[in-house]
């Protein structure tokens, strides 16, 4: 385990290089939030309720939605792991006693370590601003949930990203399928609107899928968008996805070394 | 230069980025249903949205759903044009590449801006254009020839906005040798022009339909299709856009004075 505590460590450094991007990228959620907040506001004006929440609930959805992200989600490592195994630089790791996906887990925890750190301060200040407005449930079990359900999310969204970066075995360029994935994630994720505000059919079969347990789940909870049977129903289906994306993360690891041909490195 | 000769050097590179097309099929395939994807995504958000409420604004779904169509049009455009040779502008100062345009006998924001085309930004705008179309289907409405083409001039002012927000944020590249994180200004700004100017209120308003120009490059548009010309909304937009190119023009120019040719 050591070796991946030196990993860590190393992660950690090297993000903190990087500290400008993730604050950058925190101010541009803040006004991405600003975003949310006049587009609502404006939806709510017509009517008090929507899909069963208030104002303040669906703003504090997107707020801790905005926030986790910085804690849980993968933010270039797709990119990264390509340009390692284009590159060969992942030559060392073939020679040597250590496993690539731990190696990478360990050092994208380090980075979120380092993005949450910095997304503080902004979240901070919209607090401050949106106090008032923001609407927490006070049930205990929530964060008794919440907790594992970050966790795994952490675990789906990195796993992701690694199967994205795997497929530069195959693929010369990435970039393209990496945002077409985007694109699905923001959509099925909750990222644009709450999933619970889609017909009834559309959110219960989203909640098979993974990206549902990225983004929403853990926001979900923690907001109050839902209630404590679908909440542990789906740490059960979370869990499931978990394991199948490591395990499919692991499976094209193998798979592409044996295409792969080590140039360079 | 004549503006002729800077025609003719454009459909060189016109000709260039289509015959580069053909060859990265694949490519072109993939970015396409990229860009596809992204419209789709917005257009599913306001279905959704409008499920739950008749008027976000005062404006109802098909108003919304042109909107947004103009703004994706504005966006497509910018990107088939001009994108993807920004986005090699700032690699381009760091490793001193840049040389290349500043050798060539010609302005050099132009040079930057017209080297290659990107085919599937402009194959999507003709969707957003038929986003626009089609909503204006489902709302009844009739424009006459004259609201078109002011429709097409109003969009054609909205894209030398874009330009020049494009051209401002990378400008700052000469400065800070790094444009991370800086396009990502030009995303969350545009998310902005996605809403109805009646949506913003108080310092929003202020800020971010008078200060800043991407809610008018949007709402200036669609107004026209939806109510008919409006001097104050044309002249407005027509002013914007050139109060902003000139600026990122100001910025451009003064950001070369900054670059030191990174090469050996």
């Amino acid at each position: 385990m050591d070796k991946y505590r030196q990993a860590f460590l190393i992660g950690l450094q090297g993000s903190i290089v990087y500290r400008w991007n993730f604050a950058v990228r925190s101010v541009f959620s803040i006004v991405q939030l600003l975003v949310v907040f006049i587009l609502w506001s404006a939806v709510y004006a017509g009517s008090p309720r929507v899909g069963g929440f208030v104002f303040g609930q669906t703003l504090t959805y997107f707020t801790l939605l905005i926030v986790l992200q910085f804690f849980t989600s993968a933010f270039n490592e797709d990119y990264q792991i390509s340009e390692e195994i284009r590159n060969g630089l992942i030559n060392q790791f073939l020679l040597k006693p250590i496993d690539y996906f731990l190696y990478r887990l360990s050092i994208f925890f380090s980075a979120r370590i380092v993005s949450g750190a910095i997304v503080v301060a902004p979240v901070a200040v919209a607090v401050f601003l949106l106090r008032g407005r923001l609407v927490f449930p006070h049930e205990g079990w929530r964060l008794a949930v919440a907790l594992p359900a970050l966790a795994m999310s952490a675990f789906i969204q990195f796993s992701i990203a690694y199967c994205f970066g795997m497929l530069t075995f195959w693929l010369l360029e990435i970039q393209g399928f990496v945002i077409l994935s985007m694109a699905v994630e923001s959509i099925l994720g909750g990222q644009l609107f709450p999933l619970d505000l889609m017909p009834a059919g559309l959110f219960r079969a989203a909640q098979f899928l993974p990206f549902y347990y990225q983004t929403y789940y853990p926001a979900a909870i923690l907001s109050g968008r839902i209630g404590r049977e679908l909440a542990l129903q789906g740490l059960a289906l979370q869990l499931f996805w978990t394991l199948a994306l490591v395990g499919f993360a692991r499976f094209l690891w193998r798979r592409g070394l044996r295409r792969y041909t080590a140039v360079g490195g | 230069m004549t503006p002729l000769t800077y025609l003719r050097i454009w459909l060189a590179g016109a000709r260039y980025s289509v015959v580069r097309t053909m060859m990265f099929r694949g490519d072109f395939a993939v970015w396409s249903l990229v860009e596809f994807f992204w419209m789709t995504v917005n257009i599913l958000m306001i279905a959704v949205i409008y499920r739950h409420t008749a008027s976000i604004a005062g404006w109802s779904e098909y108003q919304m759903m042109l909107l947004v169509g103009t703004s994706m049009l504005i966006q497509r455009l910018l990107m088939g044009f001009f994108w993807s040779n920004f986005y090699e502008m700032g690699r381009n100062i760091r490793t001193g590449a840049f040389d290349f345009y500043l050798a060539q006998p010609g302005n050099p924001l132009v040079m930057v801006s017209t080297r290659k085309l990107d085919l599937d930004g402009l194959a999507n705008s003709m969707i957003a254009l038929a986003l626009v179309i089609y909503s204006a289907h489902r709302l009844g409405l009739h424009p006459g020839i004259g609201d078109c083409l002011l429709y097409g001039l109003l969009v054609l002012c909205g894209l030398v906005v874009h330009y020049s927000l494009l051209v401002l944020t990378n400008s700052f590249t000469f400065w800070l040798k790094s444009a991370q994180g800086l396009e990502a200004s030009y995303f969350t700004l545009a998310e902005f022009g996605r809403l109805p100017r009646e949506a913003f209120k108080g310092l929003g308003s202020l800020v971010l339909v008078w200060l800043l120009p991407v809610v008018v490059t949007t709402n200036a548009p669609a107004r026209t299709i939806l109510h008919g010309f409006n001097p104050v909304w044309a002249l407005w937009l027509l002013a914007v856009s050139v109060l902003w190119l000139v600026i990122a023009v100001a910025v451009f120019n003064r950001g070369l004075r900054q670059y030191s040719s990174a090469s050996s």
